[in-house]
């Protein structure tokens, strides 16, 4: 059978068509609903494409430890506790807690038929199982942070921790950061969990490039599965920080944290930017087991050569704090009777130089940093305008010789902890991983800790115990502290306010474009 | 050699040029007008008649940065080729003259050092033995090195196997007097061709490694990475680019443009050339002479 002849529309009717078609998609975009592509939302589904500076490497929570990157993990994980905007322990997993008469025994209550992605139980089992492993599977980069639990029981939906101490932090410790709890059995193989997650969070994973991207949906069988409005995620990994804001303006993303740098392009492209709140403090750290920090006067002299400003104008663009502690000021473990202890004093620095010995320019020192990031060379130029030279030195191994303690001069910028006592022992302690200056301690700091574990949360003393231990930890000698760097964060209009839970990124009650 | 390249107009720009750049190489640092490593509060400032191309996020001055970055940009990029050449050009030439085995070998090593990507090797090495410029040059000119050693082989191959060299080994010619006398005449031309070229290579090397901080440790300067810095301040200071890329783009073109000019200049076609200017040069007064035409 011969082919029919198809017959071509004229060229006049193309051109009506095509100019059609252009007009209607001009009305439609004008109408709003260009909008809601652009935001991720289309045939009836809410996307977040958030760009991210810190897509995870290790997706197992015990090998990725508290850093940055828990914001990530938290999509797919939850946990026994989870953060609220007064930086509070609030129920996640565990709908309550109780501690015993002497506060060494804390039980948490699991919420009724949870279950992980694959369907395995969220129960105590499960909960013990991820505790234990957090502290003795090999690679963890946890253990340190669960010194206090002694061990832990499992009674159906009961979680008994014993610890080996009075310590009311516990709920706190037990949150996103620490205690993102992985299913039992798929964390019988932790090197596939690593790039399989398998958690009890708001969305599960469906695709995952290492590396590159994750693609998530939401979790019907999340507990608050209600009050979680986005239907897909696609989490990218960042590419160069000053391309984030094009892919914001054109829809490829809708959500990124950016750089102070690319603040003022986010918001002339139309984004909402804003900073969420957080724990972040970077620190000039000193080792006072080696010469020339081994006499107090030579670390004053480092104490009060530090403009702390400087950071904030050159680093932040005026986005970040000033702080000489490791909280942000308003935090309930931030002191006040420490502020401005050690004022910038060029002057009284180089006199401190010169009472302990040292000519201008006799101090030589290498400042050894993992990365060539302008923070180093502003230390550099303070240090050096009082008479401390120093060699900036880029380690791409920098983290083996600093976490043990070899380093004399380095910096540290963490984003801090759930737990205010965590942050001060991480920094203070005699064994903490923030200390370079390992087994120094500052005197009375220890008896301040322990205060503070024996006040329960609730205790009308708690915060004025918590601001002495900070007093006391402020007293090393091995932690200058500079400024707070800021979580930037850049969002399309179409995605609604997020709510504000320091150093968290919630997703809680958001929506995109309305739905 | 040098005589007849700048014989022709490309030549004489490119060695021009090339020339001004080792001039900055020189004597850049001392031009610096303010000194490059000072931070002060007046950053990401335009330019003006205090700081002609602005300040940087650290409030340091960008010409003197630039200036002061010349040195390293240029003398990295000569390391590069310099170590390539040596390491080349010798086994290129003796994987003819000191039979199968060593050639066998030495042809393996190259492919290895050709399958490998200079750029993440690199990298590796560098995080393996310290970021210094010295570990990054020397890793990279031996990654370069396989061009010279194909070039200086393949001359050396067309001329060994050539009847006069033969008359004169049967002769009794030594090697070493074969090479003299020769090899060399022959090699030399399209290795001063590689020359230039990787001089070019070496420089964008340079400038990306330094780009991703790698060789050159801060606050040291260097063109590419001030074009690196910039980059991430493109809103503040659009034009912040333009200065250090004009430098790196220059420096290129023109060893590129070396490159061409010693080929023109050295091969058969080349001469053909050489020798049509020539003979239009000795025309042309003579007509002009007479007030003639054709």
């Amino acid at each position: 059978m011969p082919a029919l002849p198809r017959s071509r529309p004229p060229r006049r009717t193309l051109l009506a068509a095509a100019l059609t078609a252009t007009l209607a998609t001009t009305t439609l975009a004008g109408c709003g609903f260009g909008d809601a592509s652009a935001a991720g939302g289309g045939a009836g589904t809410s996307t977040l494409k958030w760009a991210t500076s810190y897509f995870p490497k290790h997706w197992d929570p015990v090998v990725a430890g508290s850093g940055a990157q828990f914001r990530q993990l938290s999509l797919v994980y939850a946990s026994l506790t989870r953060i609220d905007e007064k930086g509070e322990a609030v129920p996640d997993l565990a709908e309550k807690w109780t501690y015993n008469a002497t506060g060494d025994e804390v039980t948490f209550h699991l919420r009724k038929g949870l279950t992980f992605s694959d369907g395995t139980p969220v129960d105590s089992t499960a909960i013990k199982a991820a505790i234990e492993r957090a502290q003795k599977q090999e690679n963890s980069a946890l253990f340190g942070d669960l010194t206090s639990i002694r061990s832990v029981a499992a009674n159906g939906l009961d979680v008994v921790v014993s610890l080996t101490q009075v310590d009311y932090q516990i709920p706190q410790l037990l949150g996103e950061r620490v205690l993102q709890v992985a299913s039992p059995k798929a964390a019988a193989d932790p090197a596939t969990l690593d790039q399989n997650p398998v958690g009890a969070g708001p969305f599960t994973i469906t695709q995952l490039i290492p590396g590159t991207k994750a693609v998530l949906k939401k979790n019907p069988n999340y507990w608050d599965a209600a009050n979680i409005h986005i239907d897909d995620v696609e989490l990218t990994s960042a590419p160069d920080p000053t391309t984030v804001v094009s892919g914001l303006r054109t829809g490829v993303y809708n959500f990124a944290d950016i750089a102070p740098a690319q603040a003022d392009a986010a918001k002339k492209a139309g984004l909402d930017v804003f900073v969420q709140p957080g724990f972040n403090a970077s620190n000039i750290s000193l080792n006072v087991n080696k010469k020339p920090f081994d006499d107090p006067r030579v670390v004053d002299a480092v104490r009060h050569a530090v403009n702390r400003q400087e950071f904030v104008d050159k680093l932040t663009f005026g986005f970040g704090e000033v702080t000489d502690q490791p909280f942000p000021s308003g935090y309930v473990a931030y002191d006040p009777k420490s502020k401005d202890r050690y004022p910038y004093d060029p002057a009284r620095a180089k006199a401190l130089l010169a009472q302990a010995g040292y000519a201008p320019g006799a101090i030589k020192l290498d400042l050894v940093v993992p990365d060539g990031g302008p923070d180093a060379e502003i230390v550099q130029s303070q240090l050096g305008a009082v008479g401390i030279t120093t060699t900036i030195k880029v380690d791409k191994n920098w983290a083996t010789p600093f976490f043990a303690k070899d380093l004399t001069l380095s910096l540290y910028s963490t984003t801090g902890r759930d737990s205010a006592l965590q942050t001060l022992t991480a920094h203070f302690g005699p064994n903490g991983p923030l200390n370079l200056s390992s087994p120094y301690e500052p005197a009375g700091f220890a008896k301040a800790v322990a205060a503070v574990r024996a006040t329960p949360i609730d205790d009308p003393t708690y915060a004025e115990t918590l601001q002495a231990a900070t007093r006391a930890g402020l007293e090393s000698r091995a932690l200058v502290f500079t400024f707070e760097q800021p979580n930037i964060l850049a969002k399309d209009k179409a995605i609604s306010a997020l709510p504000a839970n320091p150093g968290h990124i919630n997703w809680t009650g958001v929506t995109i474009g309305g739905k | 050699m040098v005589r007849r390249v700048l014989t022709l107009p490309s030549g004489r720009v490119a060695v021009g040029v090339l020339l001004a750049v080792g001039l900055l190489a020189l004597v850049g640092p001392l031009l610096a007008p303010q000194d490059p490593l000072a931070t002060t509060t007046d950053a990401l400032a335009r330019p003006s008649v205090q700081h002609w191309l602005g300040t940087d996020s650290l409030g340091r001055d960008v010409l003197s940065r630039l200036l002061d970055g010349s040195r390293v940009s240029v003398v990295g990029s000569l390391e590069v080729v310099v170590i390539a050449l040596v390491v080349g050009v010798v086994p290129g030439i003796l994987s003819v003259q000191l039979g199968r085995v060593f050639e066998w070998a030495s042809l393996r090593i190259v492919d290895t050092l050709i399958a490998l990507p200079f750029l993440l090797f690199a990298v590796a090495v560098t995080a393996l033995l310290g970021n210094g410029i010295t570990q990054a040059m020397v890793v990279t000119g031996v990654l370069v090195s396989p061009l010279f050693f194909r070039v200086s082989r393949a001359a050396t191959l067309a001329v060994a196997r050539s009847a006069y060299v033969e008359a004169a080994v049967i002769s009794g010619a030594s090697v070493t007097w074969v090479a003299r006398r020769h090899l060399w005449s022959k090699v030399l031309p399209p290795i001063a061709v590689a020359f230039a070229q990787t001089l070019g290579v070496g420089f964008v090397i340079v400038s990306s490694l330094t780009f991703l901080g790698i060789g050159v440790q801060p606050p040291a300067p260097t063109w590419g990475g001030l074009l690196a810095t910039s980059l991430g301040f493109l809103d503040q200071q659009p034009w912040a680019p333009i200065a250090p890329a004009a430098l790196i783009v220059a420096t290129v073109w023109a060893s590129n443009l070396l490159a061409d000019a010693i080929r023109d200049v050295t091969g058969e076609a080349g001469r053909d050339l050489l020798d049509r200017r020539t003979r239009r040069s000795a025309t042309a007064p003579s007509l002009s002479r007479t007030g003639g035409t054709p």
